[in-house]
């Protein structure tokens, strides 16, 4: 290693300590001099490049990084709390679409799956025990008023049923009780004015603004029914 | 307190000092220095996660601060301009024999371009090799063993042509 090589050498890396290096500055003074020369330069220049860190930057640096984190952590709430609300609003109208959103298509099977779905709960043999005046303030609200009673009345209820606010009225029957439903007219509903199944017909027609549907067994004078409700019925609109 | 928080503390303690002076040294301004380490260690506690070394990371952060810097300027243009000496001297006057040296020698290394004077820093302050340097920067090895070699070279120049230093270092 010739003398140029050397000093480039310890330039490039005084602390360089490979056996080139040290066979170089083996038993030669002005090399070691050198040398020592450079490491003490060096030593200067870290002390010089030692320049004095702003007082408290770590704890600065870790109250930045706390603090940013809880900013993450609150972001994070924040998106976690977005997400469940979604989630319930997604489940509310799920659940107003199949509470309130019809499964029928017509007035007749609507009328027959409530008459099926509240089968049993009123027997031919029950009281006739609904008067005249309370049920005509159960029809102020679908704008109707009975001039005299069309049958023995046993039962005069609102119901919800399908998401259809209506009057179930309960009349004794020849074998099995007649329903009339009372019904506000709904376009997703389509109206049909006979239908039957195995058991029960019906017919419906429409009154005022809703539509009235008599359901009875087969046995039952359905038409007799329909024709009692119109002569004594008025209706407003 | 979390593991990752933990680590996160153990990297600041350890490393803030070094990291700082790097940033000094490669913006020569104290303040926009310490914001560089701030965001530094913002980012590199968002990705801590991804550091497998610990041996590695003093150089995973000093990555993160040169593209910090790097993005710096192409925020806003920064304009450091030329050295001006009023910025950077110190403004407490230095006493001692030792403060007036690293006084006057903290002045020429800031006159020093900065392609010399950051793999000086790096291999001094940093402990790292010159292949290290060279990856950290990009460069191919020789060209930072020239520069380490230019930038001791200007130093001891300067340092023979003053009569503050004469006689210390006159090899």
């Amino acid at each position: 290693m010739d003398e140029l090589q050397f000093r480039r050498r310890l330039y490039e890396d005084p602390n360089a300590q490979d056996a080139e290096i040290v066979a170089a500055r083996k038993d030669n003074p002005t090399r070691e001099q050198f040398a020592k020369d450079i490491e003490a330069l060096d030593r200067d220049i870290a002390e010089a490049l030692r320049v004095p860190v702003p007082e408290e930057l770590s704890d600065k640096l870790i109250l930045r990084q706390a603090m940013a984190s809880h900013q993450h952590d609150k972001r994070k709430n924040r998106v976690h709390f977005a997400l469940a609300a979604s989630v319930a609003i997604a489940f509310g109208v799920l659940f107003n679409f199949l509470q309130f959103s019809s499964a029928y298509t017509n007035i007749g099977d609507y009328a027959l799956a409530h008459v099926y779905h509240e089968e049993g709960v009123f027997s031919n043999d029950g009281e006739a025990k609904v008067t005249l005046a309370s049920l005509n303030k159960k029809m102020t609200s679908f704008n109707g008023v009975f001039a005299s009673q069309i049958g023995e009345l046993m039962s005069a209820d609102y119901c919800r049923f399908d998401g259809i606010k209506s009057l179930h009225l309960v009349f004794k029957g020849e074998t099995a009780p007649v329903n009339v439903f009372v019904v506000p007219e709904r376009t997703e509903v389509s109206f049909t004015s006979a239908f039957e199944d195995k058991r029960y017909h019906g017919s419906s027609m429409r009154m005022g603004d809703n539509h009235v549907i008599v359901v009875g067994e087969k046995n039952e004078e359905v038409q007799k029914w329909r024709d009692n409700l119109s002569n004594s019925t008025q209706w407003s609109i | 307190m979390s593991t990752k928080q933990v680590r996160y503390e153990a990297l600041v303690k350890a490393l803030h000092t070094d990291i700082y002076r790097y940033a000094y040294w490669l913006v020569q301004d104290k303040q926009v220095a310490e914001d560089l380490v701030q965001e530094t260690f913002l980012r590199a506690w968002r990705a801590l996660d991804s550091l497998k070394d610990e041996k590695a990371a003093k150089s995973w952060l000093i990555t993160i601060l040169r593209r910090e810097n790097a993005r710096r300027f192409e925020r806003k243009r920064f304009e450091m301009g030329e050295y001006e000496e009023s910025s950077i001297t110190d403004t407490v006057s230095p006493s001692t024999e030792q403060e007036l040296e690293n006084h006057w020698l903290r002045a020429r290394i800031n006159e020093m371009p900065v392609d010399y004077r950051e793999p000086l820093v790096l291999q001094v302050i940093g402990g790292f090799s010159g292949e290290e340097i060279a990856e950290l920067l990009d460069l191919n090895k020789n060209t930072v063993m020239t520069r380490l070699f230019r930038a001791r070279n200007q130093l001891k120049e300067a340092l023979e042509k003053t009569p503050l230093k004469r006689g210390t270092h006159n090899g």
